[in-house]
């Protein structure tokens, strides 16, 4: 008989106030993970203190990396460190994710149930995540199949999605074997939504109902070109040069134009200053000659 | 003089009508390759008499003791008569009508036939006249073609056998329990260091040892003492249809065969849902040890028939990952079992060696292992003329090794001025002294399963450079690890070994993680012991 080894993986990057209840969140699941990977990526706030008070416990492991590797790097290097520990099922999420208590008992009977109703391997599983006042985030609300009712249908609390974000999803082990790691490439944004797209190659994935999260964002505000400034110009740039690559190599230049008049649409609409459209534009067109390739984790012992 | 013929198990399946006096005259080799022989010619005529026509030579010609080719009765010119031979099945009345006529050609001495194997035709021709006159751009060339081959197999879904639920037929019918072994050859590797090695542990077990190999070969293992007593058949093909289901046959009812155990041997691995079939009861088992890249080798061979197979025994974690992760074979059913003391004894290897060398002396780099393309000894010849150029007297080399690439590597010696920079070591000496003189070992393989030299290396105190391959990410440290692709082996292995020259503090210090690597690797689940457990659960 085999168990299943789960592993939880927290990326973090200074939110030292929001980081000890996150991983308290995930130690007092009801359904334990086996080992919870703590990347923190070259934090410069407090959030070491705050680790501090993790180390040395059995389950815990914490990654320290010399450099801030992007949320992309950041799960890439959890998800490899989890695949190398042995891990049978790796549990990721962000450094503002709330995790209720069954959430990862839900994720993997959710999970298993609805491989046994499919009758196929299903390549990750997700919660649903709301925001602080209790609605749908909607930053992180996947994308449904045309079929996404079928598990429904069957009296299972599970719809079937075609991508979904890196807050509280669930990747079986062949998964990371089959298809590899998220590219760490992306640096942040749509890195998830890439990774997720590229193993629904092996179906579709599939979002657990009875599996809920709490994202603790500052606004509840999905991605919106007509809210590019200056602050936050940075984030969409990467996002803008992603989502390029991602359409053009991956889907098909139509795609690629298609994206590029949903940009201008949105750019246009929120009045955004000139010059920061044609920084955009630039990184549109850095985004076709972008074409990372994913790596492989394996296992050592 | 010992008969030869009498270390062998082949008498429980035939008899020699009269032995005539030139068999004490055969080497104990040849004797051996013509016992298979006879065996496989009277287990597939069962009642019948075998005359046999003895051959050999003294030219690069491989055995043909049981193809199709053996029912004729001409021969090539430079073929010598050792003699002729009578022999017939045991448990059969001896036929009183006719005799049937084989031709058994024990080929050349193994020395002729350690040459690299080329195809016909003037295309092959001219790429080994490029190999050999360029290998390292060949090299380059070649690991480009296995990048893409290796896309284009990893995409593509493998084929499987389908499974056999109807069960109810036959088993195996004789008194004596045994294993059947499939072999690739009886030649020097790690996959049949391991072979022989589960050879002696079925014996110990009770099991009788029945091998057959695949592979044409002149099959100098078979003296060793491991095949004392075994029932060794060496196959040539092709062979007859009827006659390989008859040997087959023959072998099940002549002997309670508990299991099948194959380690790299296709002609076995293809008969193994004919063997389910027919002999529902015998468990079939294999041992794996290298995905080959380019044509996935035995690892997808045993795939392709694992709803047949009732388990396989993998020696690095790479392999079980791939079988189970992305194969989707079910995790029970693959057993990640090492061989890391195979050739060592670990329990005297306990402590970190401590590096000997001083700071100011002489590094000495050495490269062990057969000199074959997959082990690429090209690469640490032209490495060590690149280390010579830069840091004269201040590095020396061994290599310790034989093979097909034998004179190539002579050749390539001399053409980079390092005749007297790189010292030759044949197999007569013996390994651990090339590692106890050397502080570096360089693996510049293509490919590996883990290789047991850096087993050896370690024990030894020996730092292991080698190329990213298999499971060598394993035993060897990160920062040591080299590109596969040739160029870029040559400029990481030129930087490590430069870095490493004057710091001997970092030396140790990588010693020591090393040997922490090893010890951990070690201590996962021993091939060994599993297999000792497997074979009793047989013999019960």
């Amino acid at each position: 008989m085999t168990t299943t080894n789960v592993a939880a993986v927290i990326v973090t990057y200074n939110r030292a106030d929001k980081l000890g209840k996150v991983i308290e969140q995930v130690l007092s699941q009801d359904r334990p993970a086996d080992q919870v990977i703590v990347v923190d990526n070259a934090s410069t706030d407090s959030t070491a203190s705050v680790l501090d008070q993790y180390r040395g416990r059995d389950t815990v492991h914490i990654e320290q990396l010399a450099e801030n590797t992007g949320g992309a790097g950041g799960f890439a290097h959890g998800m490899s460190v989890a695949y190398e520990r042995g891990a049978d099922l790796v549990w990721i999420m962000d450094d503002d994710c709330y995790a209720d208590t069954d959430a990862l008992r839900q994720l993997v009977d959710g999970h298993a149930a609805a491989e046994k109703s499919m009758g196929m391997r299903l390549p990750y599983a997700c919660s649903v995540v709301k925001w602080t006042d209790g609605d749908v985030c909607e930053m992180n609300n996947p994308e449904p199949t045309w079929d996404w009712g079928k598990l429904l249908a069957r009296g299972e609390q599970s719809v079937l999605v075609n991508s979904c974000s890196f807050v509280s999803v669930m990747f079986p082990r062949w998964v990371l074997t089959q298809f590899g790691l998220p590219l760490s490439e992306y640096f942040i944004w749509f890195d998830d939504q890439e990774y997720t797209r590229r193993i629904t190659a092996a179906g579709p994935g599939v979002q657990v109902l009875t599996s809920t999260v709490t994202h603790d964002l500052a606004v509840n505000r999905g991605v919106n070109f007509g809210d590019v400034n200056d602050s936050n110009m940075w984030k969409f740039a990467y996002g803008v040069r992603n989502e390029a690559s991602y359409r053009w190599h991956h889907e098909d230049p139509f795609a690629a134009l298609r994206f590029a008049q949903r940009l201008f649409t949105g750019l246009r609409g929120g009045r955004v200053p000139w010059r920061l459209r044609r920084r955009l534009a630039k990184k549109f067109v850095e985004g076709i000659r972008f074409d990372p390739k994913p790596a492989f984790p394996r296992t050592v012992l | 003089m010992t008969d030869p013929h009498d270390q062998t198990g082949a008498h429980r399946v035939f008899e020699i009508d009269h032995e005539p006096d030139w068999f004490s005259g055969l080497t104990q080799r040849e004797a051996r390759l013509l016992d298979g022989a006879l065996a496989f010619h009277c287990l597939a005529r069962p009642g019948e008499r075998i005359r046999a026509t003895v051959l050999r030579t003294h030219g690069p010609h491989l055995p043909s003791l049981t193809d199709q080719g053996t029912s004729s009765i001409e021969w090539p010119d430079d073929r010598t008569v050792v003699g002729t031979i009578e022999a017939h099945a045991t448990g059969h009345p001896r036929s009183a009508t006719g005799v049937v006529d084989v031709v058994l050609d024990l080929g050349g001495p193994p020395e002729s036939l350690m040459r690299n194997e080329q195809p016909p035709g003037r295309l092959h021709a001219a790429r080994n006249a490029v190999r050999r006159r360029v290998p390292v751009a060949f090299d380059a060339a070649r690991q480009l073609r296995t990048d893409r081959l290796e896309n284009r197999r990893l995409s593509r879904p493998i084929p499987r056998v389908g499974r056999l639920d109807n069960t109810s037929v036959g088993s195996s019918r004789g008194s004596t329990k045994a294993v059947l072994f499939g072999l690739h050859w009886l030649e020097l590797g790690g996959a049949e260091k391991w072979a022989t090695e589960t050879i002696s542990l079925a014996r110990e077990a009770g099991l009788f040892p029945i091998v057959v190999s695949d592979r044409p070969s002149g099959h100098p293992d078979i003296v060793r003492p491991e095949y004392d007593g075994a029932l060794v058949i060496p196959l040539t093909h092709p062979m007859a249809g009827a006659q390989e289901s008859r040997l087959l046959s023959q072998l099940f009812e002549r002997f309670d065969i508990r299991g099948v155990h194959v380690h790299h041997c296709s002609w076995l691995y293809q008969r193994l849902p004919w063997i389910r079939a027919q002999y529902p009861g015998t468990e079939l088992v294999d041992s794996l040890h290298v995905l080959e890249w380019r044509t996935g080798g035995f690892v997808d061979i045993a795939l392709r028939l694992s709803n047949v197979m009732d388990a396989h025994h993998v020696i690095s974690p790479q392999l079980r990952d791939y079988l189970v992760d992305r194969q989707g074979l079910p995790r029970e059913k693959v057993q990640l079992a090492t061989l890391a003391d195979l050739t060592i004894d670990r329990s005297t290897v306990e402590a970190a060696p401590e590096p000997t060398r001083k700071a100011g002396d002489p590094l000495t780099i050495a490269f062990v292992g057969r000199f074959t393309q997959q082990k690429r000894p090209y690469l640490f010849l032209r490495l060590a003329a690149h280390l010579r150029a830069t840091h004269g007297d201040r590095v020396r080399f061994v290599m310790h090794g034989d093979g097909e690439l034998a004179a190539e590597v002579r050749s390539h010696r001399s053409r980079l001025g390092l005749d007297g920079v790189v010292e030759l070591r044949g197999p007569d000496q013996p390994v651990s002294n090339t590692l106890g003189v050397a502080d570096m070992l360089v693996i510049s393989s293509d490919n590996e399963g883990v290789t047991l030299t850096s087993f050896e290396a370690d024990a030894h105190g020996v730092l292991v450079l080698s190329s990213d391959v298999g499971s060598q990410a394993s035993v060897v440290l990160p920062e040591l690890l080299l590109p596969r692709a040739p160029l870029a082996f040559l400029r990481a292995a030129e930087r490590t070994v430069a870095g490493l020259l004057d710091d001997t503090e970092r030396s140790t210090a990588l010693l020591h993680r090393q040997h922490g690597r090893v010890s951990a690797f070690a201590a996962l689940p021993d091939a060994r012991a599993w297999t000792r457990e497997l074979y009793e659960r047989w013999a019960s």
